[in-house]
């Protein structure tokens, strides 16, 4: 199962519409990177609206997402994390802390937009 | 219940009545009753002895129906449970007594104290588990009373909410709070959520763990969160627990945070008159 990555100027846009397993978020994690390289973007918008649940597994590889890109020079933002997800991240201990955060895909871009450019 | 014994029960039933009626009115000094005019009180007093006098030669079920009545008044005027449970007993004891004094035969015998006593107890029970669901009623509609009042979510201006905590922060409260918080969020897509902790008497390492806990969930959703209404001892506490509020924002006053939740959204509040 693999996640459809979209390019919008110099963004990636993500919507994430399956419930993630192991294998699916390793091969998102090398898909994003791929792309990243290949189209030079300098932001990334990873929408987990439609995500019900993260494990903790799950929740370090998103982690990892975050930092392998900015390495890469692309700024990622997530968005749209549910109230139980956020609960659940919470009590298991991860707070993704330097992880960018937005309500939505809308404001996700603005954020991006404003650090980028300004 | 025997008839023989109803039938002297109810033969000396003057002379009980006026032996209890004294008995009676010696504790009333010592409960809550002082307050309470001579007359209510001997009339209530008359009214109970008179019921206790009716379920004479009732069946349990028709004792509950009978008393329940008279209890559910005797609650909404706010008698205390004590006079209850101390009436009946003195009544009990002169019935004993009165009886025994008359010197027929079976006023020996096992049975007789078994009647009345159950007579009794029925009574005490139908009373005491009417007060105890007046109880458990109300103690149900003020948890639900809490419950309502205890994490509101208020939109101020677009993006900018507030939540007033009021009142000691438990577990099961601040897992509510966290709920609220989160869902109302969402709802009324804010950017910044101000925790105004004015009215929480206490922040001690429990209450301060849930707050940032809650505040770390705002920010994975999305949003920041300004923690506001910091009393100078609620800054000494949190400093001398050892508790690292560093990574969100503080402020002393609603006001302030206010301002600062503006200045976040890009946004400023502009005074009129100086233009």
């Amino acid at each position: 199962m693999r996640i459809p990555i979209l390019k919008l100027y110099d963004y990636l846009l993500i919507s994430i519409q399956v419930e993630l397993d192991d294998q699916t978020v390793l091969q998102f994690q090398e898909d994003v990177l791929n792309k990243i390289h290949q189209e030079g973007s300098r932001g990334v918008v990873i929408d987990l609206t439609s995500v019900e649940m993260v494990d903790s597994y799950i929740a370090k590889v998103l982690g990892d997402v975050v930092d392998m890109s900015k390495l890469m020079g692309a700024k990622v933002v997530l968005t749209g994390i549910q109230p139980s997800v956020a609960i659940t991240l919470i009590d298991m201990g991860i707070t993704l802390e330097d992880v960018a955060t937005a309500l939505d895909l809308e404001q996700g871009l603005e954020k991006l937009q404003r650090e980028l450019e300004g | 219940m025997h008839p023989s014994i109803k039938e002297s029960i109810l033969e000396k039933k003057d002379e009980i009545v006026e032996q209890w009626l004294e008995e009676i009115e010696q504790f009333r000094y010592e409960d809550y009753l002082q307050n309470i005019s001579d007359s209510v009180y001997r009339s209530t007093n008359r009214e109970f002895v008179d019921k206790i006098f009716e379920t004479v030669d009732l069946c349990s079920d028709d004792v509950y129906e009978r008393i329940s009545q008279y209890s559910e008044r005797l609650i909404q005027l706010g008698w205390p449970l004590n006079y209850i449970t101390r009436g009946l007993q003195s009544f009990r004891q002169i019935t004993v007594e009165t009886l025994s004094n008359t010197g027929d035969n079976y006023c020996y015998d096992i049975e007789f104290y078994q009647e009345i006593e159950s007579w009794i107890d029925n009574l005490i029970n139908a009373l005491v588990s009417d007060y105890s669901g007046s109880w458990e009623n109300t103690v149900f509609s003020q948890k639900m009373a809490l419950k309502e009042l205890s994490a509101p979510l208020i939109p101020v201006f677009d993006e900018i909410c507030v939540m007033p905590l009021i009142g000691t922060i438990d577990s099961e409260r601040a897992k509510l709070i966290m709920e609220n918080l989160l869902e109302g969020v969402i709802e009324n897509r804010a950017q910044v959520v101000l925790i105004d902790i004015t009215g929480v008497p206490v922040v001690d390492t429990m209450v301060a763990h849930h707050i940032i806990q809650a505040a770390e969930a705002v920010r994975l959703v999305g949003a920041e969160c300004i923690l506001v209404g910091i009393r100078p001892e609620i800054a000494q506490t949190v400093v001398n627990l050892g508790i690292d509020l560093g990574k969100f924002s503080t402020k002393s006053t609603l006001k302030k945070g206010m301002a600062t939740a503006l200045k976040m959204t890009d946004r400023e509040i502009v005074d009129l008159a100086s233009k």
